[in-house]
């Protein structure tokens, strides 16, 4: 899990002008979520992941932010969003590919993917490409062990990988609008929607080999 | 009874091109929320007495029987919660995912009998993070049902309101146990509590909570459609009813698979997993925290007893991984203990230390600078951390001791071969084995 120390008082908190929480997100923690806890910190989790699909990772005054308005303190907030791998606190690249590199994944050779991926694309997990584009990450088993060796390319399954296509592949993404950019559709951009918030259809595509 | 064949994948076909999602009418045109109607016509206490008579065993790794759980909330403490576990995150573990991929409604009926059996309010479906598109899938059927008032006011025509939301985590293993599940629900970083008090007593927001395994619940609307006697027929005297099976690994058809408890291993790999690739060395009985099988207890029975018989932590998520013979256990040991460690909340410093500690020893041990000594050190380790000797919160310690207590003592000569010291080449440097039990476990007593 991740450790975080920090002064918080000392750390220089980047702000801008423009709050961090949009008029959209604070409605939907309104209208949807704080509805359903008994606690407004319970909605915390639901927050934050409406910031890292907003961002694509976590602004550091959005923390201040989210504090404000659950009313807790930002210590607080600090300490439940940085135990979690998913809510990153630096940018990375437009997509985020997490590859498995736990038991199932290993016994179906997931170091050769990476292996290819870092030939390919010249990153090792936890950077990005030189353009950008692209972070890696090598994480926990991805519950999809059946499909292994696997990975999730913004939060969409890719299954039995095969070292060379699959770094071509990653190669081939096509760039996608600057976070925060709404003029450009970011909602499309992130195969994660924000639960609860639409009414569109889960594709129907199919699990499995 | 023979196993009937597929009860809680019934609409799931093991061609992969038959399936496809089934959406609230298609749940319906198959005889889906029948057993809710059911439900709801019985006394409360029936269903639960039910439940307890057919023997139903939590499917979330600890066994834990499921209708006493229920019967554990205290009688006049209201509001109390139903937290339903989905956040399956031990490796080889993905039985709940393809349930939810092609029947999400299995599960919200089965959390709608369990409400009106047990007088809850709301319920909660944690799902982790990484599920992206199950998450999808059950904000959708979620919408259904309760368009069709399964959830909402009114509860299905009765006086009583039930609501379920979803409710998403963000990439920690450790909120798999309950209590850091519940943490995690009320927003903070998901440290399992220590216990007493239990959550039936004080659990989400301090008040009664149920904590079952999406699998449990799914069960719950089988026996109340057959009955308990139905329920029971299928399996063990102590294992009753039919199980998901994962299989991962070198087998030629990985994939989920149903049969009833009891059923050899052998069998589960031959007649579905499309047997071995290669020669069998070694395999997982249930995840990762189990410890492993020797070569010889290939026909061990995978039900609630495995443990005690064949000298593992349990029977887990039954999500079984399977090693041939290419396979070096030294490299598997230590991814194993890698994730341990690497998913430690770091509360108990015996867990967050000692688990950090087995990675580095077995990384040169892998890295070829290991020393005989170092495997006394790992067993030593294993013997000393964990909620079991008591130094622990939560049990992801002794997840990590079984692994390492298991490899090294079913398969010792696969550790001393790549810790022989350039000194004493050729000496095979025996190895203390203290712990008692399961050294030699032999196959089939
Ligand atoms: C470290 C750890 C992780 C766990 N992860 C899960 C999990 O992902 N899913 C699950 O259902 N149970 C998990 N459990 C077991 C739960 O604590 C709990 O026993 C279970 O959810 C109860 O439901 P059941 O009785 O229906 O099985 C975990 C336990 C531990 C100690
Ligand atoms: S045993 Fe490990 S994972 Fe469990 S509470 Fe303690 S430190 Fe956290
Ligand atoms: S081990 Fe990679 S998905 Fe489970």
């Amino acid at each position: 899990m991740a450790w975080i120390v920090e002064n918080r008082l000392k750390a220089y908190t980047p702000t801008r002008a423009e709050p961090y929480l949009t008029d959209t997100m604070r409605k939907t923690m309104e209208d949807t979520y704080l509805l359903r806890y008994p606690r407004k910190q319970a909605a915390l989790l639901p927050l934050f992941h409406m910031v890292m699909h907003e961002y694509g990772y976590i602004p550091a005054g959005a923390i201040d932010e989210a504090a404000a308005f659950l009313g807790i303190t930002q210590a607080q907030v600090q300490d439940a969003v940085s135990f979690y791998e998913e809510f990153r606190l630096q940018p990375s690249g437009q997509y985020a590919v997490q590859v498995c590199r736990s038991i199932s994944c290993e016994l179906a050779g997931h170091e050769a993917v990476l292996g290819k991926v870092r030939e390919l694309l010249g990153t090792d997990p936890e950077e990005t490409t030189e353009d950008g584009k692209i972070t890696v990450f090598a994480v926990e088993c991805l519950g999809a062990c059946e499909q292994a060796p696997c990975a999730l390319i913004n939060g969409k399954l890719r299954g039995n990988l095969r070292p060379e296509s699959f770094a071509q592949e990653l190669q081939q993404l096509p760039p996608l609008p600057q976070h925060g950019d709404h003029s450009a559709g970011n909602g499309a951009a992130h195969a994660a929607k924000i639960p609860g918030a639409t009414a569109s259809k889960v594709e129907p595509e199919v699990h499995g080999h | 009874m023979a196993f009937p064949g597929p009860i809680l994948l019934k609409r799931i076909p093991a061609e992969p091109g038959g399936r496809h999602l089934h959406r609230y009418d298609d749940y319906v045109a198959t005889g889906g929320y029948e057993s809710l109607k059911k439900a709801l016509a019985m006394p409360p206490a029936d269903i639960v007495k039910l439940v307890v008579d057919s023997g139903l065993r939590g499917r979330g790794g600890a066994g834990f029987p499921c209708g006493s759980k229920w019967t554990f909330l205290p009688k006049d403490i209201h509001p109390r919660y139903l937290a339903v576990n989905f956040d399956e995150s031990e490796p080889g573990t993905f039985k709940d995912r393809y349930l939810i991929d092609y029947d999400p409604h299995i599960l919200l009926e089965g959390i709608a009998i369990a409400a009106y059996a047990n007088s809850i309010t709301t319920s909660y479906i944690y799902i982790r993070g990484e599920y992206h598109r199950e998450a999808q899938i059950l904000e959708e059927a979620l919408a259904e049902a309760y368009s069709h008032g399964i959830f909402g006011q009114k509860h299905a025509g009765t006086e009583f309101t039930h609501n379920c939301y979803v409710h998403r985590g963000a990439g920690a293993y450790i909120c798999g146990e309950e209590t850091g599940l519940l943490e995690s629900l009320e927003g903070k970083r998901g440290w399992p509590r220590i216990k007493p008090p239990f959550p039936a007593i004080a659990g989400a927001f301090a008040k009664p909570t149920i904590i079952n395994n999406v699998e449990t619940l799914a069960c719950v609307v089988p026996i109340v459609e057959h009955g308990a006697a139905w329920f029971k027929a299928m399996g063990t005297p102590s294992s009753s009813g039919p199980k998901l099976f994962g299989i991962s690994g070198h087998v030629n058809a990985p994939g989920v698979y149903e049969e009833e408890l009891g059923i050899k291993m052998s069998t589960l790999i031959e007649k579905y997993g499309g047997g071995v690739k290669g020669k069998f060395k070694a395999a997982i009985p249930g995840g990762i925290s189990m410890g492993i099988l020797a070569t010889n207890q290939y026909d061990a029975e995978l039900d609630f007893d495995i443990g005690k018989k064949y000298g593992v932590l349990g029977l887990g998520t039954a999500g079984v991984i399977v090693m041939n013979d290419q396979t070096s256990l030294p490299r598997i040991l230590r991814n194993i203990v890698r994730f341990f460690s690497h998913e430690s909340c770091g509360q108990c410093t015996p867990c967050r230390e000692g688990t950090s500690w087995m990675h580095k020893i077995l990384n040169r041990i892998v890295a070829g600078r290991g020393k005989p000594h170092d495997l006394d050190m790992l067993l030593e380790l294993s013997q000393t951390m964990g909620a079991m000797p008591g130094t622990t919160i939560c049990g992801l310690a002794d997840g990590a001791n079984w692994a390492v207590k298991t490899f090294l003592q079913k398969f010792p000569d696969d550790f001393k071969a790549v810790v022989k010291s350039p000194l004493v080449a050729g000496v095979s440097v025996p190895m203390a084995v203290t712990v008692s039990g399961a050294a030699a476990a032999p196959a089939g007593v």
